[in-house]
């Protein structure tokens, strides 16, 4: 049975998603504020899927989503809040979340999304070792760097970099398949906004960078000297699978 | 954190600011002891720097409350957004509930009590956005008539006992017989039950609150709302009567709210011919609000 962690200070709706939730035959834990929902992750468990609302009293959700994303668990984790705002929506996926859904919302389309996250996290369960890229996801994969050490796999989601394997989060996964997609040509972030976020609106753009800055991190030998995800200035990105320097 | 992030880049160029105009003033300072002589021409110099010493300050005092502004009025969209759509979410999710599963009696009944509470949270939030409007200072009183504030102080205790499952030991009432006043009852009403329940949020779990009515001067009805919750820090005393302003979040629990019940209460007291204030020993140590209004002679 999938457990799930619900961060979620109002009562009411803690007891109602508590119970809707127990009705679709999910484990259920509801905590009311960051700390303890921190207190959770940030120690083994077994938690499944986390529902986190962003006005918590004590750490935000925007905070505790930030801090499990940085002690490297990557549970995937629905944002549930009243705040519906693009920048509002763009922090929560800068902050490493991998869905959001805004405060009044639908019963059935939360238990779809939920079920989405639960789905991606057996993928990343059952894929062999987590690691070396079975077959399959070699076949819907992308294989890149000089030496063809590097791979992605649009199944799992799992960034397979030299002997390491990286869980990404939806995001991260979403703004990686889109710049691979493109590959070698420049993309705005305004078409990445559009793209992968689906936001029209004209907002501020730094969001993108910070997802830019991270895969960086987890693709590049040297972060500071990117060879893969290339700016260019006054535009956007553009994503070279085989640099045509060598590295040093 | 946005806002504590916003304060630091604000203290860095405040600290800059006044760094810079001692260093200059230092630096007059040495150049009239080391060459008095030219002292006329220092005194307009003096007076020059003065003058931009002045627009220097003023402008960082105009930016310092800029952003304050801007700050409080980014909480309290935030505040009413979650204050409306909390209630309409789950309203929402309870019925959504009721109409696809099947659902036993009890729970049932639960679920409506559930709605209701939400309905009344809902309905709460929307009045005090409302009114916010209708007490400012460009508006007049137009129910103006004799009100007895000890009946309806008697009312609003008996509302937040029921509202809010209080015994008349944990929420105590002390008023006199029937003190008269001149105002508009449903602005007393909402002022004196906005005290009230801010006390009981404020409280926490351990809810003690006395509220006493009492005569002052024989010119003015006092009503004090002493509370042992959260207190108020000592800088924050004044400021709480703002528009949007909520104090500082270190509690172990949020309070819910829209940051207008306190205002309402100052811009009623004000409307009435009265004032209201607030005394607090300090954060963790409880607080005490007055509303004082003249007394109908």
């Amino acid at each position: 049975m999938s457990l799930i962690l619900v961060v979620e200070d109002e009562a009411h709706l803690a007891n109602g998603l508590r119970f809707n939730l127990e009705a679709e035959g999910y484990e259920v834990l509801v905590v009311d504020s960051g700390e303890k929902a921190l207190d959770h992750l940030l120690r083994p468990n077994s938690i499944d899927v986390v529902v986190l609302d962003v006005m918590l009293p004590g750490k935000d959700g925007f905070t505790v989503i930030s801090e499990i994303r940085h002690a490297g668990q990557y549970v995937p984790t629905l944002m549930l809040t009243a705040r519906g705002r693009a920048d509002d929506v763009l922090r929560g996926f800068a902050a490493g979340a991998d869905d959001y859904l805004t405060k009044p919302f639908e019963l059935t389309i939360l238990i779809a999304r939920i079920r989405g996250l639960l789905r991606r996290r057996n993928w990343e369960q059952n894929a062999p070792n987590n690691t070396a890229g079975s077959a399959k996801s070699e076949a819907t994969g992308f294989t890149f760097g000089d030496k063809q050490d590097k791979s992605f796999s649009f199944d799992t989601l799992a960034l397979r970099v030299r002997d390491q394997t990286l869980n990404l989060t939806m995001m991260e996964a979403n703004v990686l398949r889109y710049l691979i997609e493109h590959e070698g040509k420049p993309v705005s972030r305004k078409s990445m906004l559009e793209k992968v976020w689906g936001v029209q609106e004209n907002i501020d753009t730094r969001p993108i960078d910070n997802f830019i800055v991270r895969l960086r991190r987890y693709i590049e030998d040297d972060p500071t000297n990117p060879r893969h995800l290339l700016t260019v200035r006054g535009m956007g990105y553009r994503f070279v699978a085989v640099p045509a320097e060598p590295a040093d | 954190m946005v806002v504590a992030g916003r304060r630091k880049s604000i203290a860095f160029f405040i600290a800059l600011g006044v760094g810079l105009i001692i260093f200059t003033l230092l630096l007059y300072v040495g150049w009239v002891l080391l060459d008095w002589r030219a002292g006329i021409l220092l005194f307009f110099g003096i007076v020059l720097l003065a003058f931009i010493i002045g627009g220097v300050v003023l402008n960082t005092i105009f930016l310092v409350r800029e952003i304050r502004r801007n700050e409080q009025h980014d909480a309290f969209i935030n505040a009413v957004t979650h204050e409306l759509k909390t209630p309409v979410a789950s309203i929402r999710l309870y019925l959504e509930t009721l109409l696809t599963r099947p659902v036993e009696e009890q729970k049932r009944a639960e679920f409506y009590r559930i709605m209701l509470e939400d309905s009344d949270r809902l309905l709460s939030t929307i009045e005090q956005v409302l009114r916010t409007g209708r007490v400012g200072p460009s508006n007049r009183i137009v129910n103006s008539s004799p009100v007895n504030l000890t009946a309806l102080l008697e009312d609003c205790v008996t509302r937040a006992r029921t509202l809010h499952g209080l015994s008349s030991e944990t929420l105590r009432c002390k008023a006199p017989r029937d003190l008269m006043v001149l105002g508009d009852a449903d602005e007393l009403r909402a002022a004196v039950s906005n005290l009230i329940d801010n006390a009981v949020k404020y409280s926490g779990a351990d809810v003690n609150i006395a509220a006493e009515l009492s005569r002052y001067e024989d010119r003015y009805a006092v009503l004090t709302v002493r509370d042992r919750g959260v207190g108020i820090p000592k800088g924050e005393l004044k400021r709480i009567f703002k528009r949007f302003y909520r104090i500082s979040e270190s509690k172990p629990v949020r309070v819910t709210g829209t940051g207008l019940g306190l205002y309402i209460v100052r811009s009623v007291a004000k409307r009435h011919g009265g004032r209201a204030w607030a005394e607090s020993e300090g954060a963790g140590l409880g607080s005490t609000f007055s509303l004082q209004l003249p007394l109908l002679q």
